[in-house]
């Protein structure tokens, strides 16, 4: 029945294989070196990437008592760990994920029956109250990474790290091919429909994720510009799609702020149940973008709300002038020299509310 | 071996257990095969390995499904019934283990083999990080042999398998992901209707991701393997020059279709009962094949599509008995496109998630316009490339590929490099 018995042998070309091999050895050779150096002077620095087996390793770093910070990137940039460790007497976990919703995190930490520590959560309205699509998906990826993370990623990571430190073209956030590619100046058809934009490469991080803005950014330029001109568009509600009118979109929107609101209460009394504490943090932003926040996501009718909703306590950079005294050079974070600073100036509000 | 478990180990260490379990009743039951010297006796152990294996397989993998359809099925008699969710992990790789293992019963059943009296050589066979996790299916009666005897290391079969595990490292990484994935993603994961160009280069994108994908993997198992010294037969053979259905089934995933033509087609009868029975055995075979990939009714609709291309193909053949073989090549090269278009019609049924997705993006592929505009001109121009010149050098290189210079390629090429530019063919 069986045709298959073993009678196989693959040919191997007959080439001069030594040869080949260090041929293709040297050219490897000077094509990574090449390339790094090509890296290097168009302004790339080695730089951790901020995988999800990075963020599920931070995940597994979390004792039951941690200090965790969890929510979007002004979190990720904005706050230094040294500053709170020697605040709050121990050092924080660094959770927070840029261009995301925090909620399923916030949630995955609320359910883990092991962890009654502190969660340091900031609430960007924008982000915090989106009902679905990249941001809340970014985040849910995150934590179903973390549950379901397979052994083989968690033995790579230290050897992608190692190397990731000190090769600036290990930079996954624009020099793969893919991103490379993206970036060719080719118009498109009229009527292609484009979600908005994500910034382009602007911070570094370090293995315990801490974000810092690059000095290319912070200083004025055409880097500091493109990623200015990227938020508006990020931070506008999308129009509603099609087939759906303005007035249905709101409804359901406003459905699914509930929703949220719901959940939250819920999230947070499981935590306060096992002795766990919690505090939203409204971080500093500034110019055009600081009005269209307010515009779009007006503080009455979200974070109030929120509070109001958890009764958790809340800091917002707007009611403490010590806290609102900085400016954001792209408008939504903050430069590193003053990271260590409104950190420091933090501390005492995080005492008062923990 | 201890290398192949470790492997395997590092997705989930439970399920090597699971692994091992599989192997050693096969192991078992072989031996009890060949120590019965009743046919009926030897019949009884091979229904013991097909019904173990087989449940061990719909358990994992189907145990969902077959409850959801279940649950539908008293639906529709006007019953109520709610099916539980099983939390069922489905372990990496179950499929092509399954079929591995099986693959060796079933040959010592049929006398293709003796059983192997050594456990470790067959617990090798079936655990061979290679082809463990994603194939090719490499049968106990191909690999067995060469356990008998340890392979020597030999230095330029470990250089031409780096090679070729760099070469199916181009084609998952480069090709398949980078150049591809995304441009499938977006037209698969799109909830309204697309105009025609989208839908199609979509289409056409996940037909070459999932060749460069497969293919990519099968060269790289196939490579590391030979750096080790063994040997494992093509799965891919230049599937998208294929003039016609037969011809693509010979190229796509060799080693399932061979599995499924020696264990599957030819036992239910083949060609032997007429045309009619033909037929359905190959509606059977094909709606199998469909299951095998994955639990859902999109899958078991590729198959039988396919199923139903090759009995339609086989009625037009002897109706056209002998024109197609001697046309010419423009007729050829028609025929090639024709088939390709056919199998990206059914690619559609494969990717999408679910019938209404699929018939949507079907819509939108023949109906001529009125949908949206997604992708840039930079991914259709990207997608459009690849598959260009992925057509053109599976027509050049289909013919006698490690042997012959392809026409086109620099001149010097033949002899020494040309092999380098025909590897694809794993």
């Amino acid at each position: 029945m069986s045709s298959s018995t073993f009678n196989f042998e693959r040919h191997v070309p007959p080439v001069r294989w030594t040869q080949i091999a260090v041929f293709a050895a040297l050219l490897l050779m000077v094509g990574v070196v090449g390339w790094e150096l090509h890296c290097r002077h168009a302004g790339y620095a080695p730089t951790v990437n901020d995988s999800m087996e990075l963020w599920s390793a931070r995940r597994c770093a979390v004792a039951p008592d941690s200090v965790v910070i969890i929510g979007d990137s002004r979190a990720w940039f904005d706050l230094d760990l040294d500053e709170l460790e020697k605040g709050l007497g121990k050092r924080p976990v660094q959770l927070a994920l840029s261009g995301s919703t925090v909620f399923p995190v916030l949630e995955n930490l609320c359910n883990d029956e092991k962890f009654h520590g502190t969660i340091i959560c900031s609430v960007l309205p924008v982000m915090y109250f989106v009902p679905a699509g990249p941001p809340l998906k970014r985040s849910q990826d995150a934590v179903d990474h973390y549950l379901h993370q397979p052994l083989s990623e968690r033995l790579d990571l230290p050897l992608a790290m190692f190397l990731e430190q000190r090769l600036a073209f290990m930079n996954m956030q624009e020099l793969t091919l893919e991103e490379m590619l993206k970036s060719l100046p080719i118009p498109d058809r009229v009527g292609v429909a484009h979600g908005p934009n994500l910034p382009p490469y602007f911070n570094s991080m370090n293995p315990e994720r801490q974000a810092r803005m690059i000095e290319r950014c912070v200083q004025p330029g055409p880097l500091q510009d493109l990623v200015r001109r990227t938020w508006p568009p990020l931070f506008t509600p999308p129009p509603p799609p099609p087939g759906v009118t303005q007035e249905q979109a709101m409804r359901q929107f406003g459905l699914a702020f509930e929703q949220r609101l719901k959940a939250s209460v819920s999230a947070v009394e499981r935590l306060r149940q096992r002795g766990g504490k919690i505090v939203f943090v409204r971080f500093p932003c500034s110019g055009p973008l600081k009005e269209l926040e307010a515009k779009n996501t007006p503080r009455e009718r979200t974070w109030d709300v929120l509070l109001r909703a958890t009764n958790v306590p809340g800091i917002h950079f707007e009611d403490h002038p010590e806290l609102n005294a900085f400016e954001c050079p792209e408008y939504s974070h903050l430069k590193p020299d003053d990271v260590a600073e409104f950190t420091r100036r933090l501390v005492p509000y995080l005492k008062a509310s923990l | 071996m201890v290398a192949s478990y470790v492997f395997y180990g590092t997705w989930n260490p439970p399920f090597a257990a699971l692994l091992f379990a599989t192997t050693a009743l096969d192991f078992y039951l072989g031996a009890r095969m060949g120590a019965a010297s009743e046919p009926r006796a030897r019949r009884v152990w091979l229904v013991v390995s097909l019904v173990v294996n087989l449940s061990m397989l719909g358990f994992f993998k189907y145990g969902n499904f077959l409850l959801q359809n279940f649950e539908g099925l008293v639906g529709l008699l006007g019953f109520v019934y709610k099916a539980p969710h099983l939390d069922i992990i489905l372990p990496v790789g179950i499929s092509f283990y399954t079929f591995h293992s099986l693959s060796y019963t079933l040959d010592v059943y049929s006398g293709v083999i003796k059983p192997t009296k050594s456990l470790r050589d067959f617990v090798l066979a079936v655990s061979f990080f290679p082809q463990l996790v994603a194939g090719p299916i490499v049968r106990a009666a191909d690999f067995l042999p060469q356990c008998v005897k340890a392979p020597l290391w030999n230095r330029d079969r470990f250089l031409w398998g780096l090679w070729l595990m760099n070469l199916g490292l181009f084609e998952k990484v480069v090709l398949a992901d980078a150049l591809l994935s995304g441009s499938a993603n977006s037209v698969f994961g799109h909830a309204a209707p697309l105009c025609a160009l989208d839908a199609w280069t979509g289409t056409i994108a996940f037909a070459g991701q999932i060749f460069f994908d497969f293919a990519g993997y099968s060269t790289c198992a196939i490579g590391a393997a030979l750096c080790l010294g063994f040997q494992l037969k093509d799965n891919f053979r230049f599937p998208y020059a294929a003039v016609v259905f037969f011809d693509f089934w010979r190229r796509w995933h060799i080693s399932l279709s061979t599995f499924l033509r020696d264990f599957l087609y030819i036992p239910l009868g083949g060609n032997r009962g007429g045309a009619g029975r033909a037929a359905m055995n190959l509606i059977i075979v094909m709606f199998l094949g469909g299951l095998w990939h994955g639990a859902a009714w999109t899958f078991v609709a590729w198959g039988i599509l396919h199923g139903c291309y090759l009995v339609i193909e086989r009625v037009l053949i002897g109706v056209f008995a002998g024109k197609i073989q001697a046309s010419g090549r423009l007729t050829q090269v028609f025929l090639g496109l024709l088939t390709y278009v056919a199998v990206c019609v059914g690619w559609v049924f494969f990717r999408a998630k679910d019938f209404s997705t699929a018939l949507r993006l079907l819509h939108s592929m023949f109906n001529g316009g009125g949908g949206e505009l997604i992708l840039s001109t930079r991914e259709i121009l990207q997608v459009g490339i690849v598959t260009v010149l992925t057509i053109i050098f599976h027509w050049r290189l289909k013919i006698s590929p490690s042997r012959k210079r392809p026409a086109g390629c620099p001149a010097g090429f033949s002899e020494r490099l040309g092999p380098l530019w025909a590897a694809p063919s794993s």
